[in-house]
């Protein structure tokens, strides 16, 4: 029983582990943390997973444990703590896609994020994952109005750390 | 244009660009341990009930209790045992039980006040104990100076005044509470700052 569980989890967290490693990106800035925070995640998953029932997707069960071990039960290591110079290396922009402009202004979007607090960027984060508002407060425990009020101000933010 | 939206257009692109684990590479992890701040926290809370709940015993064996039996405080000293063990059994069942609802599938803000609830148990438990500790010793200086006979016969020649004895109970008191205080503060910091953070944000959110 025990093997047939692991062997689920570990095929299911395989194909979904995107969504973890962009948790990562957003909360790191280097290699060795994000491994550091994909690998607490991962346990996370793992020890929540025997009450993980069918009738929710196993992806949007993943957002929660993800964010929550992100923001909340990570400890973060000292060598990963202050990095809030403008640090990019973790979002590889593809330069031929993008006119020069753009892609300066992309940079300096991921720049922005990184400069943003944990609750922050959960939020972002969501938001990026195109979630719905009421996903959103759902995996935050705030309400609707409190997470669109929220989402407004963290524009705003956005806005002023681009523009000072 | 709204800068998000450019971002979230790119960041469907960033997909391609991530790392990718093997399965084996993930079945490696889930047999780790976790260092979570709930696993850590759950340690050292246990060590917190160990130390104090020995403080009884380390004094028994010392015989510290000689000199308040000497002053006939021996049911005294009986009633405290007793209380102090039914309060740290108390504590110990609502510490497990709190600690039982942290749950990582749980949204953000039920999971953060369920950590802080966890850790308030502990908490609470050393400061009963400080308080009993703080009151066990005023209790016995004051039985001490208005009952006892070696008191009250040598008062009058001896060249320390009452209060005097008093003052220096009190600061001593203060101080030892002081230090513990502090040296709590400073766990507790170390813990929680982050965690208090960001569910101080979540919270700023309520309108």
């Amino acid at each position: 029983m025990n093997k047939e569980l692991e062997h689920s989890f570990v095929t299911n967290l395989e194909q979904n582990q995107n969504i973890v490693h962009k948790v990562c990106r957003i909360y790191t800035s280097d290699p060795d943390s994000h491994n550091d925070l994909f690998q607490e995640i991962t346990i996370q998953l793992w020890k929540a997973y025997p009450k993980f029932r069918g009738d929710a997707k196993f992806s949007t069960w993943m957002y929660r444990v993800a964010l929550n071990t992100a923001i909340t039960l990570y400890r973060r290591s000292k060598r990963s703590i202050k990095t809030a110079d403008l640090d990019t290396m973790n979002f590889k922009i593809k330069a031929e896609e993008y006119d020069d402009e753009v892609e300066q202004q992309l940079k300096l979007m991921y720049a922005a994020v990184k400069q943003l607090n944990d609750i922050e960027k959960a939020l972002v984060f969501l938001y990026l994952e195109d979630k719905s508002y009421k996903e959103i407060a759902d995996t935050m425990g705030i309400s609707e109005v409190n997470a669109r009020v929220k989402m407004n101000r963290v524009k705003t933010k956005l806005k002023k750390i681009l523009n000072p | 244009m709204d800068e998000l939206e450019l971002l979230k257009k790119d960041w469907k692109k960033q997909e391609d660009v991530l790392p990718r684990l093997s399965y084996k590479e993930i079945y490696k992890m889930i047999l780790k341990k976790s260092s979570s701040i709930v696993r850590w926290i759950f340690i050292i809370s246990i060590l917190e009930f160990l130390l104090w709940a020995s403080l009884d015993v380390v004094f028994r064996l010392n015989g510290m209790y000689s000199n308040v039996e000497k002053v006939d405080m021996g049911l005294f000293s009986l009633i405290a045992s007793i209380a102090s063990y039914g309060i740290l059994i108390y504590f110990i069942t609502r510490f497990y039980i709190n600690y039982k609802k942290i749950k990582a599938t749980d949204s953000a803000k039920v999971l953060m006040e369920n950590i802080i609830k966890t850790r308030r148990t502990v908490k609470r438990y050393i400061w009963v104990n400080i308080s009993f500790f703080a009151l066990a010793m005023i209790a016995t200086m004051s039985y001490a100076l208005m009952f006892t006979e070696t008191f009250q016969n040598s008062s009058a020649k001896n060249q320390l005044p009452v209060w005097l004895i008093i003052v220096v109970t009190l600061l001593v008191t203060s101080v030892f509470i002081g230090v513990i205080a502090l040296f709590y503060r400073v766990i507790y910091g170390i813990f929680t700052r982050r965690l208090k953070r960001n569910y101080g944000e979540l919270k700023k959110l309520e309108i």
